[in-house]
C-alpha cells in the first residue's frame, strides 16, 4: 500500500484501519523521532486525540463519509487553533492561545480531519530553512544535517517522516513548495483568494496563500478540495470562483529560470521535460522574459513593507509575552527587542526604511509598479502555458550554511517568489534524487487552473514513480 | 487700531453612531451600553490573523455625506494603514484613508453650505476631503487624569467604530461661522441617518487658527460646537496678544480644556510625524458607483431640502428652521400638513408653545414619540381655523394635556364659559381687589383674571380674552366702585 492520505482514508472508511490506532501509532512515531527532527511546536495530548478518535468512528458508523476521516494532519504553527497554541514560531507569541479557529481549521475538523500538532517554521514565516525558528531548527528527515526548508520546514517534515499525512503550510515566496522539494513531499500554492487567509498570522498579506501539503498529488487535490472556497470573514478571498483549465498541455521553459541551478536540479529539470515530451506533452523553450529578474528585490520589498505594519501590533499589551518599562513605549521597546528574533527585526526596520518619506517612492511605490509588471507579463505567459522551473536552486543546504548570508538565503526564494507575485497557483513535486537528496519542479498555471496542475502532477508521478514516499532514518 | 486677520480651518471627527456595526467586523457601532471590553471581536480586538471586512452600511452612509456636499467621489475608494504605537490603538496601525502613495478617500473636495439663522443666509466653506477610518478604543485613568492616576484602563468597546473626517479648507470667517458649520453638518448627517451628534463622545473637533504674523495652532479635543466657539475666540485672543506683544507665535498643537476654558500646549511640531502610510493589503478597492448607484435610488433627505420644502408652504424662514433644527419636530409638522393641518397654526404650535412645554418638562426634543400625533395636529389647526376655539384657548387648554399624552388622537375639549358671567360674579366677590386696582395696583388686575380662571375650571377659557374683558368691566364701571 501507497502510503498516502487518500488511500488510509479509503481502508479507514472500508473499516480496514482503526482510527484509534492509526493515531497513537502517530503519536508514538512522533514521541520518538520529533527529538531529532523537530518538526513539531506542540502536539495534542493523547486523551484529546483518542477522543477525537472515537467522536470520528462514531461518525462513519453512523453513515458519514467525511472527506478526510480521521486522517492525521499536522498544521503550521502560523494558523490560529483555538484548541493548541499558536506561536508563529516566535517567542513573543509563546503561549499564545486564539479565541478563535482559522477557516481552514474550521474545514478541516469539519471533514473529520485530526489535527494531530502544530509545525515549526522560520519566525512569522520570515526564512527559507526553519532555521529562525524560536523553537530551534527543523532537521531534514532525509539527511539530518541538512534543513528542511522553509518557512513551512516542520510541516514538511512531519510527512516526510510519517509524523502526518497531511499538512498546511503558507506560502508567502516559496514556503510551502522549498520546504517539499527538500523533502521529497508535494506542496500547491493556490491562485490568490481561493484559500481563506481567515486565522493565517500574516507575514506578507498580498502574497500569502495557505497551502496544501501532502506526499502525492491526490492528496495535495483532496486537502485543496476541502480548505478551498470564498469566506465572508476575508476580503480578499474570491467569490464564485470558476476553474480555469487549460484545453491542452503545453509546458513553457524559461532559460532565465533555470541557468543558474546546480547541475544535478537542472538536468533533473531536463531530463523530466524529456520524458514529457515522449508522452506527447507540448514542451517550448523561450531565452528569457524582461522583468523576471526584478522578481526577488521587487518581493522582498513588498513583503518586507508589509511585515512591518503586520508585526507592529506585537507589544505585549493584550496576548503574548511582555516586556518591562515604566512607560508604554519603554515596555513596548523591551517586548519587542527581548522577544522578536534577529532576523525578523531586520525585516521590519528593512520594511520601515521602504515606506518612510523620502524613500517610499524608490523602494515601496517602485516594487509595487514592478510588481504589476511582473505580474502582467506572467499573465500574459501562463494563458496558453504552463511555467516550469526548479524549485530551489540549489539541494538542500546543510544546517547553518545560508544563515549567514542573507543575499545567498534570499536568493534561495528565486524561482518561487514569481507565482506570489503574479497571484498564480503553482505546484511543486519531486523530480527525482541526488545522492540520496530529494530535488523538487514546480508547475505555474494561470489563475485558477488548480485543476490543470493536478491532472499535469498525476501525470508526472507516473512518470517519476515517486509518491507517497516516507523517509527511512 | 487694526486687528490681526485670521485663518480657521476644521477636522470634524464623526462617528457613524447609526451605521449598526462597526467599520469591519460585526460588532456595534454604539458601544456605549456595553460593559467594558464586552463589544469586541477578534478583528476589533486586531488578533494575529483576523481579518477586517469592510461593512456595507458604514460605507454607504458616508458615500450619502460625500454626495449632500457635493464631493468629488473617486471611482473607487482606498483604505490605508497609517501606523502609530498607543495603547489604544490594538494593530498600532488605524485603518483610515488617504489621497497619497496610492490610497484613495471618499472625497477629494466639495462645499459644505450652512445656514446662519441671524443673518438668514446660506454660506459656504470648502471641503478639502473627508475620510473614512476607524477609532481607536479608549484609555481612563484612575484618578481622572493620567498624572494623578497609578493606573490607566483601556476599554476597547469603541475600536473599529467607523468615524468620518471632515476636512475643511482654512477660510471659515469667524468662530461663530465655525460653530455654525460644524452644527449644520451634524444636523445633515442626524437627517441622512448617519449618526445621532447627542450621544456622549459622538464628535471631536481639531481646530487650526492662524494669525496674521504667526504659524499655524492646532487646538484638540473640542468635544462641542459652544466649546469650538470659545476655544477659538480664546485662540485668536491669545494669539493676536503674543505678536501685537512682538512675540513668536510657533507651530504647535494645543490641548481645550472646557472647565477653564483656556488651551494648553501638548506638543510642539517641528517636522511631520512619519506614519508609514500605505494601501491595506487585506482590504480590496471598493468602487464606489454601484454603492452611488443604490444612494441615488432613493432621494437623501437634508435640512437645505426640508427648509425649502417648508418655506415653499409659506411659512417664514425663521419659523421653518426652528422646525428644522429638530428634525422629529420638521417631520411632525410635515406629516401633519400633508392630511390638511394648517401650516401657520401648526408650525406656531410645534416650534414655540409645543417645544417650551417639552423644554420645561424635561422631555427630550428629539425623540419623535414625544411629538403630537399629525392627526391630533390636523384636529387643533381645525378648531383653530374654524374659530371654534382661540389659539390661547387651545395653547393653554390642549397643548399641556398633549405634551403629558403625545399619543393623544382624541381632542376632547372643555365646554366654553361664559367669561362674562364669571366676572360679574367675581366683580361681586372681590371688591377689596377692584379698590386696589382702582388705587393703582395694577397687579390687581392679573388676580382678578386668575379668579375668573379658577372659576371657569375645567371649560376652555381665553386669558387673554378675559383679561381685556375685564378691563373693559373695570373702566366702563369706575364710577360704581
Amino acid at each position: 500500500m501507497k502510503l498516502t492520505a487518500s488511500s488510509i482514508r479509503d481502508e479507514i472508511i472500508k473499516g480496514n484501519i482503526d482510527i484509534e490506532d492509526y493515531i497513537l501509532k502517530k503519536l508514538e512515531l512522533i514521541r520518538k523521532n520529533d527529538k531529532k527532527i523537530n518538526a513539531f511546536i506542540s502536539i495534542d495530548s493523547e486523551e484529546f486525540l483518542r477522543e477525537r478518535a472515537r467522536n470520528i468512528k462514531m461518525e462513519i458508523n453512523s453513515g458519514k463519509k467525511p472527506m478526510l476521516a480521521g486522517i492525521a494532519i499536522s498544521i503550521k504553527d502560523v494558523i490560529s487553533t483555538s484548541f493548541l497554541p499558536t506561536t508563529a514560531g516566535s517567542k513573543i507569541l509563546e503561549g499564545y492561545v486564539p479565541p478563535f479557529n482559522a477557516t481552514v481549521v474550521e474545514k478541516i475538523l469539519k471533514e473529520g480531519g485530526i489535527i494531530i500538532g502544530k509545525t515549526n517554521l522560520d519566525e512569522f514565516a520570515m526564512g527559507s530553512t526553519t532555521e529562525f525558528s524560536a523553537y530551534g531548527p527543523t532537521r531534514n528527515p532525509w539527511d539530518l544535517e541538512r534543513v528542511a526548508g522553509g518557512s513551512s520546514g516542520g510541516s514538511a517534515a512531519s510527512l516526510s517522516y510519517g509524523a502526518a499525512d497531511l499538512s498546511l503550510g503558507s506560502d508567502t515566496g516559496g514556503s510551502a513548495r522549498l520546504p517539499a522539494s527538500y523533502t521529497c513531499t508535494f506542496g500547491l500554492k493556490p491562485t490568490y483568494g481561493l484559500v481563506s487567509r481567515y486565522g493565517l498570522i500574516p507575514y506578507a498579506n498580498s502574497l500569502e496563500q495557505i497551502s496544501p501539503m501532502a506526499r502525492s498529488v491526490e492528496d495535495l487535490a483532496l486537502l485543496l478540495k476541502v480548505i478551498k472556497g470564498y469566506d465572508e470573514k476575508d476580503a480578499t478571498s474570491i467569490p464564485r470562483v470558476k476553474e480555469n483549465n487549460y484545453e491542452r498541455f503545453k509546458v513553457c521553459v524559461i532559460e532565465d529560470l533555470v541557468r543558474d541551478s546546480d547541475r544535478p536540479i537542472k538536468s533533473s529539470l531536463y531530463n523530466l521535460l524529456h520524458k514529457l515530451e515522449l508522452e506527447g506533452i507540448e514542451t517550448e523553450y523561450r531565452e528569457k522574459l524582461d522583468y523576471i529578474n526584478y522578481a526577488l528585490p521587487v518581493y522582498y520589498t513588498i513583503a518586507f513593507a508589509e511585515a512591518s505594519s503586520n508585526l507592529a501590533r506585537y507589544d505585549g499589551k493584550l496576548y503574548g509575552r511582555m516586556g518591562n518599562g515604566e512607560t508604554y513605549k519603554k515596555a513596548s521597546i523591551d517586548t519587542r527587542r527581548s522577544n522578536l528574533g534577529l532576523e525578523v527585526r531586520k525585516r521590519i526596520l528593512m520594511g520601515v526604511l521602504t515606506l518612510s518619506e523620502g524613500f517610499k517612492n524608490e523602494y515601496y511605490i517602485a516594487a509595487t509598479k514592478g510588481r504589476r509588471l511582473i505580474r502582467d507579463e506572467i499573465l500574459k505567459v501562463t494563458k496558453d502555458c504552463i511555467l516550469v522551473s526548479p524549485v530551489s536552486p540549489i539541494l538542500p543546504p546543510r544546517i547553518g550554511e545560508k544563515i549567514g548570508d542573507p543575499l545567498k538565503l534570499y536568493a534561495m526564494d528565486v524561482y518561487t517568489v514569481i507565482a506570489n507575485l503574479a497571484g498564480i497557483p503553482a505546484l511543486a513535486l519531486p523530480s527525482s534524487f541526488y545522492n540520496g537528496l530529494p530535488i523538487g519542479i514546480q508547475f505555474m498555471g494561470k489563475p485558477f487552473s488548480e485543476g490543470s496542475l493536478i491532472r499535469l502532477g498525476l501525470i508526472i508521478e507516473k512518470i517519476t514513480g515517486i509518491s507517497g514516499v516516507i523517509a527511512s532514518g | 487700531m487694526v486687528e490681526l486677520e485670521y485663518k480657521i480651518g476644521l477636522e470634524i471627527h464623526t462617528q457613524l453612531t447609526e451605521a449598526g456595526t462597526k467599520l469591519f467586523c460585526g460588532c456595534d457601532s454604539n458601544y456605549r451600553k456595553y460593559k467594558p471590553n464586552t463589544n469586541v471581536c477578534p478583528v476589533c480586538l486586531g488578533l494575529p490573523g483576523a481579518l477586517p471586512v469592510p461593512r456595507k452600511r458604514p460605507i454607504i452612509l458616508a458615500l450619502a455625506v460625500a454626495e449632500t456636499f457635493n464631493c468629488k467621489i473617486p471611482e473607487s475608494m482606498v483604505f490605508t494603514r497609517k501606523h502609530y504605537f498607543y495603547p489604544d490603538l490594538l494593530k498600532n496601525y488605524q485603518i483610515t484613508q488617504y489621497e497619497k502613495g496610492g490610497g484613495m478617500p471618499v472625497c477629494l473636495g466639495g462645499m459644505l453650505k450652512y445656514y446662519d439663522p441671524d443673518l438668514d443666509l446660506w454660506k459656504k466653506v470648502k471641503l478639502r476631503r473627508m475620510n473614512i477610518e476607524e477609532d481607536p478604543g479608549k484609555t481612563e485613568y484612575s484618578e481622572g487624569n493620567i498624572l494623578a492616576s497609578e493606573f490607566a484602563y483601556v476599554d476597547y468597546n469603541r475600536s473599529g467604530v467607523p468615524l468620518l473626517e471632515v476636512v475643511t479648507e482654512p477660510e471659515i470667517p469667524t468662530p461663530r461661522d465655525a460653530r455654525k458649520a460644524v452644527e449644520y453638518l451634524l444636523l445633515t448627517m442626524e437627517y441622512i441617518g448617519a449618526m445621532n451628534p447627542r450621544l456622549e463622545g459622538s464628535f471631536r473637533v481639531d481646530a487650526n487658527i492662524s494669525v496674521e504674523g504667526g504659524e499655524r495652532i492646532e487646538v484638540k479635543n473640542i468635544g462641542s460646537t459652544l466649546d469650538l466657539e470659545r476655544a477659538l475666540r480664546y485662540e485668536i485672543f491669545r494669539q493676536r496678544k503674543i505678536i501685537e506683544g512682538k512675540g513668536i507665535v510657533e507651530r504647535e498643537t494645543r490641548h481645550w480644556d472646557p472647565v477653564r476654558g483656556i488651551t494648553k500646549s501638548l506638543r510642539s511640531k517641528e517636522s511631520e510625524e512619519e506614519y508609514l502610510y500605505f494601501p491595506d493589503p487585506d482590504i480590496p478597492m471598493i468602487s464606489t458607483e454601484p454603492l452611488l448607484k443604490e444612494i441615488r435610488e432613493k432621494s437623501i433627505i437634508t435640512p437645505e431640502k426640508i427648509m425649502e420644502k417648508i418655506s415653499r408652504i409659506g411659512i417664514n424662514r425663521k419659523m421653518a428652521w426652528s422646525l428644522v433644527t429638530i428634525k422629529a419636530c420638521a417631520e411632525t409638522f410635515l406629516e401633519a400638513v400633508s392630511i390638511g393641518a394648517d401650516p401657520i397654526i401648526s408650525s406656531r404650535i410645534l416650534a414655540i408653545d409645543y417645544k417650551g412645554h417639552l423644554r420645561k418638562s424635561g422631555m427630550s426634543l428629539y425623540k419623535r414619540e414625544n411629538w403630537p400625533d399629525p392627526v391630533a395636529l390636523k384636529k387643533i389647526s381645525d378648531l383653530i381655523r374654524n374659530k371654534a376655539y382661540t389659539y390661547d384657548e387651545i395653547k393653554y387648554n390642549i397643548i399641556p394635556k398633549l405634551v403629558s399624552d403625545p399619543k393623544m388622537i382624541h381632542i376632547t375639549l372643555p365646554e366654553k364659559a361664559s367669561p362674562e358671567k364669571l366676572i360679574t360674579e367675581v366683580m361681586n366677590e372681590e371688591r377689596k381687589a377692584i379698590r386696589d386696582f382702582y388705587q393703582g395696583k395694577k397687579e390687581a388686575l392679573d388676580y382678578l383674571v386668575g379668579k375668573v380662571l379658577k372659576k371657569a375650571y375645567g371649560k376652555a377659557m381665553d386669558p387673554k380674552k378675559v383679561r381685556n374683558l375685564l378691563e373693559e368691566f373695570l373702566y366702563k364701571n369706575s364710577n360704581i366702585y
